[in-house]
């Protein structure tokens, strides 16, 4: 195929405008983690350069000075309790409405689904109260319990699509062989749908991970305080503090985790995003 | 399967009525009630509960605030669907259609600040706008153009716009997917009779890419704008909390002080009800402006 000299330029200005943006993409995540090991005069003198030692310092007193080992282990509890519970929750729901014929599967699928369109923010002022009347406000179990529950619909969604491509003689025959329903959902289709709950529960654990405002609202005592919330008031504090470098400290210990798991599930991560959005 | 109709039920209520009672009351009775307390008048306690009919909704049509807020969110929406959905329609076709070794590099580095938290997300790009230190000031100076810096996100004028930049970087990746999903999908014989034809690569996109993932870009778009009216909040409450005097309030955080933090529970969910209206609104409009019959060649 011959090219004209215009299709080259054209080849090499979008090579550029990719390799510009992979050096906006990555620039500030790199600088983040070189921050992270610099001291404050040197974030002062040299913001955009690299260290002229490694000193794990900012580590150290992230950790003990401003609490982030509390927050590190609440946020694993919330991250862990809230995405097994989902799966508790959406597995039985999602089996039932793809292989059970009853009366109002499909609108009970309908209304989880349309759930994920809804603002939940008109949500929060109620369910703040209700929490706070069931004593479950400022408490890391009660957050993970409303995490678990608005990541439902999705699970559901996702899970249903996964299950529709188990094939029905496993189960048919099995239940020949007299197993009970339930054994059928827990030793067949659960072990068959592992794939589709394995993608469910990274990008839950993602997402409640990551989660900012529903802990900033459910949670007060800054013994409860998630990553995120204690990454957002060592943000505040350093605007009169000056201790960037804690924060970047702090910054780093919340993406480690994340950076982690896109690492090794990069792919699944990807694709079960972009189906879920096309899908929903 | 034989069993009797008694223990098919037994196995569906086993299945469906934990998770539903569980999801009604943490999902839809505080949509509901939201929609009551927009009725009352109170500041959290039961005492100071009062039934005021609709005088929560006159309030927020004469409060000056909430049509700012509301262009606000719909300045952040339309800036975010340009921004994003030409540059990872680019994206999205460089990548597939032109062959590029590194293209799995770039998809997997694109995608990534998906996945960040908006808290990281947010601080990093405070920090990137800082005034004194920050990544954009210092390399405005560098290149003399030192007139042009200014405090982006404590500037009245400049703050709301300074918040579409980290929007767009963190969003792009996965609309790219998205896309790239459906360019794979158009079968390499339309542009080949395309080239036959005579049709230059300009002309293949807008005649044969363009139309055949129309799908994608609906609900492309669709999805930003849900995502921008039902979470833009997020990142205005860790960058600037809603200022500098109230140049970035958007719905979703005046919602917030006046629920959170000025304890003015039930103007708050008034707020809320409106957010929920307009961005039901804004959804059926669009779908209805981006109808279009699907393109078969």
């Amino acid at each position: 195929m011959k090219r004209s000299v215009g299709e080259i330029l054209g080849r090499t200005g979008i090579r550029i405008t990719l390799i510009l943006w992979s050096i906006a993409v990555l620039y500030p995540i790199i600088w983040m983690f070189i921050g992270s090991f610099k001291s404050n005069a040197e974030i002062y003198a040299n913001p955009w350069g690299f260290p002229e030692s490694f000193n794990f310092q900012n580590f150290a007193t992230a950790w003990s000075n401003y609490n982030i080992d509390t927050s590190v282990f609440n946020s694993f509890i919330v991250t862990i309790v809230g995405a097994l519970l989902t799966l508790v929750l959406a597995i039985p729901t999602a089996y039932a409405i793809e292989r059970i014929k009853f009366r109002g599967s499909n609108l009970l699928f309908m209304l989880y689904v349309s759930a994920m369109m809804i603002p939940m923010v008109l949500g929060w002022i109620p369910l703040f109260f209700l929490l706070a009347d069931l004593n479950l406000l400022d408490n890391i179990f009660g957050l993970a319990i409303v995490y678990a529950v608005s990541q439902l619909p999705f699970s559901i969604f996702v899970l249903t699509s996964f299950m529709s491509t188990i094939p029905k003689s496993l189960e048919e025959s099995a239940a020949m062989d007299g197993m009970s329903p339930y054994g059928v959902l827990l030793k067949i289709i659960t072990p068959l749908s592992m794939s589709g709950i394995i993608t469910v529960t990274i990008m839950n654990a993602i997402q409640f991970w990551n989660e900012y405002f529903m802990a900033l609202i459910f949670l007060q005592s800054k013994d409860n305080y998630t990553l995120a919330l204690a990454i957002d008031f060592i943000s505040s504090e350093a605007q009169y503090t000056n201790a960037w470098g804690t924060l970047f400290a702090s910054l780093v210990i919340a993406i480690v985790p994340v950076i982690i798991l896109y690492a090794i599930f990069q792919q699944r991560i990807s694709k079960g995003m972009a189906e879920g959005a096309i899908k929903g | 399967m034989v069993q009797s109709k008694k223990q098919k039920y037994m196995f569906l209520a086993f299945c469906l009525i934990p998770t539903f009672i569980m999801f009604a009351i943490f999902t839809l009775y505080p949509l509901f009630s939201g929609l009551y307390y927009s009725f009352f008048d109170w500041s959290g306690s039961s005492q100071n509960k009062e039934f005021v009919g609709l005088s929560n909704y006159i309030k927020l049509i004469s409060d000056e605030i909430i049509p700012r807020t509301i262009i606000h969110d719909y300045f952040l929406v339309v800036t975010k669907v340009i921004g994003i959905m030409i540059l990872a329609m680019f994206f999205a076709v460089a990548l597939t259609q032109l062959r590029i070794k590194e293209a799995p590099f770039y998809r997997i580095v694109f995608f990534f600040p998906n996945i960040m938290s908006v808290v990281v997300i947010g601080i990093l790009w405070t920090f990137i706008y800082n005034p004194s230190l920050g990544l954009i000031n210092s390399g405005l100076e560098f290149l003399g153009l030192e007139s042009w810096t200014r405090p982006w996100l404590g500037d009245e004028n400049w703050a709301l716009p300074s918040l579409v930049l980290p929007s767009i970087w963190a969003g792009i990746g996965l609309f790219m997917l998205m896309l790239m999903g459906g360019i794979a999908n158009v079968s390499k014989s339309y542009y080949e009779a395309a080239e036959i034809d005579g049709a230059n690569e300009w002309q293949q996109f807008w005649k044969v890419t363009l139309p055949l993932v129309w799908p994608q870009i609906k609900i492309s778009v669709l999805y930003i704008v849900i995502t921008t009216l039902n979470g833009s909040f997020i990142i205005v409450q860790v960058m600037t909390g809603g200022g500098p005097n109230n140049s970035t309030h958007v719905m979703g955080s005046y919602l917030y002080q006046q629920a959170f933090v000025q304890y003015n529970f039930g103007y708050g969910a008034t707020i809320g009800v409106m957010i929920l209206i307009i961005s039901l609104i804004t959804v059926l409009v669009l779908q209805f402006f981006m109808r279009r019959d699907k393109v078969e060649y």
